[in-house]
Parts: C-alpha cells; sequence; structure tokens
C-alpha cells in the first residue's frame, strides 16, 4: 500500500509547480489558461482567485472536459494548501492533459503575497430568478453574473446615449454605476432619453436617473455624481472604476475622457450619435487605437453643431 | 445597446469586442458599417513617441491646439458622423 507522501512524490515527478507570483504574471499577460479551484464550494465561496472556475475535487473528471476541451490547453489547478490539487493535477496528467501546472502553496499562499482574491455573497433568491436568463448563456452563467455583480462602470452623460446604456447595463447586473451628469431634465430630453420621465422635468438628470435604476433593480448601487467631468476631477473618478462609457454630447469631454482612459489604463466604451447617424467602438489601452488615431485633433470650434 | 453589449463583453472577457473597429450606423438606410481602424504608430497620446503624456493639454481652450505641432495633419475631413451625445 503506497502512502500519502508516495503518492504526492510520485505526482510532484509529472506535474510541475508555480508560485502565486508567476501564475499571476500569467494571468495578466491574459494567457488563455484554464483556472480550476478544487476545492469544495464553500471554501470556494469563501474566497477565489479571478478568473478560476471551482469543480470540486470529487467532480473533476466528470467535468474537465467543460472547462478544457482540447488536451494541449494550459490548465492550472489550486486548492487550499496545494496538496489536493497535485494529486488532482496528477489525475488530469492520467487523462492525457497535457499543460498541467499546480500552484504551489495553493490560495493559503496566495493570499498570504497579498494578491488578489475574491468573495462572493450568494445569490438569493430573487437574484436567482431575476438573472436565471443570463445562467442559461454559457458564456455568462452563475460565475458571469456574479463578475456584473462586483462590476463597476461609469457612465459619462445620462443623455441620449448614456440613458439606454445605463438601463441596459442596471437590467444586467452590473453591481455598481457611477452616473455623472451636471444637467437637468428638460422637456425636451425626454422624446429619446429614456432614463427620464415626465414628472422629473426639472430635476438633476443624476437623481432622475438613479430613481429609475433603483426601480428597475435594487441590486444596483448607484453614485449619483451631478457634475460635469473636468480635467480636475476626471483622474480621481475613474479610478474606482473597471470601464468608462462615453456618451457625452461634445468634443472637449471626448478627448478628455479619451487621454485620461487611456493614461489610466480604462477601456473606454465610446459612442456617439448625430441626427440619424451613430458610431460605436471600444478604446482599449494597448490593445486597439485610441480617439487621437482616428482623429487627432479635436475640429475647430464651430465647424461642427454642439 | 450597442455600448451597453461592448461593455458587457469586455466586463466578462467574453466574444470579439469592437477593439480596433468602428461601428457606424444609418438609420435612415438601415444599414451598419464596420471599419477597420489600425493603431497610429505616429499617435501623440498612444503612439511609439507620445508628446501627451498627463492631461495638462486639457487645460485652457488655447492648448487644444498644441498637438498640432506633431507633425499630425489636421484630419482630412471632420469626424464622418460629425458626432453629439
Amino acid at each position: 500500500m503506497k502512502t500519502l507522501k508516495e503518492m504526492l512524490a510520485e505526482a510532484r515527478q509529472v506535474v510541475p509547480e508555480q508560485g502565486p507570483a508567476d501564475l499571476k504574471k500569467r494571468i495578466d499577460a491574459g494567457e488563455p489558461l484554464v483556472l480550476i479551484d478544487v476545492r469544495d464550494p464553500d471554501e470556494y465561496r469563501d474566497g477565489f482567485i479571478e478568473p478560476a472556475t471551482n469543480i470540486s475535487r470529487g467532480f473533476l473528471e466528470f467535468r474537465i472536459g467543460g472547462a478544457a476541451a482540447d488536451p494541449t490547453t494550459p490548465i492550472v489547478l489550486y486548492c487550499q494548501s496545494g496538496l489536493r490539487s497535485m494529486l488532482a493535477s496528477k489525475v488530469l496528467k492520467d487523462l492525457g492533459y497535457e499543460n498541467v501546472t499546480n500552484l504551489q502553496g495553493g490560495f493559503q499562499k496566495w493570499a498570504q503575497s497579498g494578491l488578489p482574491v475574491v468573495k462572493d455573497r450568494p445569490m438569493n433568491a430573487d437574484q436567482i430568478q431575476r438573472y436565471s436568463r443570463h445562467f442559461l448563456l454559457s458564456q455568462v452563467g452563475e460565475k458571469g453574473q456574479r463578475k456584473l455583480l462586483r462590476s463597476k462602470v461609469l457612465l459619462i452623460g445620462a443623455g441620449g446615449l448614456g440613458s439606454p446604456t445605463a438601463l441596459y447595463l442596471a437590467a444586467a447586473g452590473v453591481g455598481t454605476l457611477g452616473l455623472m451628469d451636471g444637467d437637468v431634465v428638460d422637456l425636451s430630453n425626454l422624446q429619446r432619453q429614456i432614463l427620464h420621465s415626465t414628472p422629473n422635468v426639472g430635476r438633476p438628470k443624476v437623481e432622475s436617473g438613479t430613481e429609475m435604476i433603483r426601480a428597475l433593480n435594487p441590486d444596483v448601487n448607484v453614485i449619483p455624481l451631478p457634475t460635469r467631468i473636468t480635467v480636475d476631477n476626471v483622474m480621481d473618478i475613474i479610478k474606482d472604476y473597471d470601464l468608462v462609457i462615453d456618451g457625452s454630447d461634445n468634443f472637449d469631454t471626448r478627448y478628455l475622457m479619451n487621454d485620461a482612459c487611456y493614461l489610466a489604463g480604462k477601456t473606454n466604451v465610446h459612442g456617439s450619435i448625430f441626427q440619424f447617424e451613430g458610431m460605436a467602438t471600444v478604446l482599449a489601452p494597448n490593445q486597439g487605437p485610441c480617439y487621437r488615431c482616428l482623429y487627432p485633433t479635436p475640429p475647430p470650434p464651430g465647424l461642427v453643431p454642439s | 445597446m450597442i455600448q451597453a453589449t461592448e461593455a458587457i463583453k469586455v466586463l466578462l472577457g467574453i466574444g470579439e469586442p469592437l477593439i480596433g473597429r468602428l461601428l457606424t450606423y444609418d438609420a435612415l438606410g438601415m444599414r451598419f458599417r464596420e471599419v477597420k481602424l489600425r493603431r497610429d504608430p505616429k499617435c501623440p497620446l498612444c503612439g511609439e513617441h507620445p508628446t501627451i503624456t498627463d492631461l495638462s493639454i486639457h487645460r485652457g481652450a488655447a492648448d487644444a491646439c498644441a498637438v498640432n505641432d506633431n507633425g499630425h495633419a489636421a484630419p482630412a475631413e471632420a469626424p464622418a458622423a460629425t458626432p453629439r451625445g
């Protein structure tokens, strides 16, 4: 009969190990690795490493095919201390997965190294029902929904573009929405700015928008910012968000948002509209062009209607 | 709706977001068009030798034209859709 020590030694001969710092580098570099947390679901819920999927040890052989269909997929396994996942990694090797690594020291060492961990609150019955259609989409699922609930999006402008975007993001369960606009609701806005309603004419757009969003989805934490974005406040405001939606109505703001988001490393989902024409693009720092790559300088004042 | 969908895709890391692509929409003709966009190595912000390294260019209206000294010609035409919010 083999001892546990012998089994671990056998596994270590075929499974390479990697420390937390190296794994973090691979994740940050965007390597398409599949990270699997093999602990029990209650351990996972108490804190895990983004973007891990939880397949507890007992189900690993049954569910690994769903997480990694191709045997050459880079897979990293972790458990609490690195031992369970070492034995689990050996099983994946035996199944024919070629590129399996064990996280040395497990979740414990990762957390002790001060690296970021994610904690999910279990969804309540209403949330399970509200987001049930998302669960049916394999690319979203419960895991994606929890990620949306943890996400923070800043909307620049609660007008023609910001209105539908705010409503859709709120409905989808994006957990934190910063709503920034210095204007008040005007009757002439209501023909298109569907975040606002007739009784709110004359009130600040962020107040009107906050009420509408809370009524639509109480899960959303709305942060009303009843002011214009300026060179002096932009960096301090965007630092708290994962992503920015530019729904502004002028070139000064568009260039300011482009420059600030690039410098802060925030993805900027850009949109603009004029009469019957609209356009949209995603400005992701260092992954694609910025707004100045398209239009290096703002058009001279007066050339374009505002 | 396009901005919301793109935001969710980026947040979840799924699909192909509109990075490096400009999607234009003409409601009267009901046509969507896609224009491929490339990074400009001479871009004053994200190019190889950036001249915009902070937001000081946004202080004071007179500075708004400062990037013109960068070897950047003004765009041949105003942004196609003369966009508004």
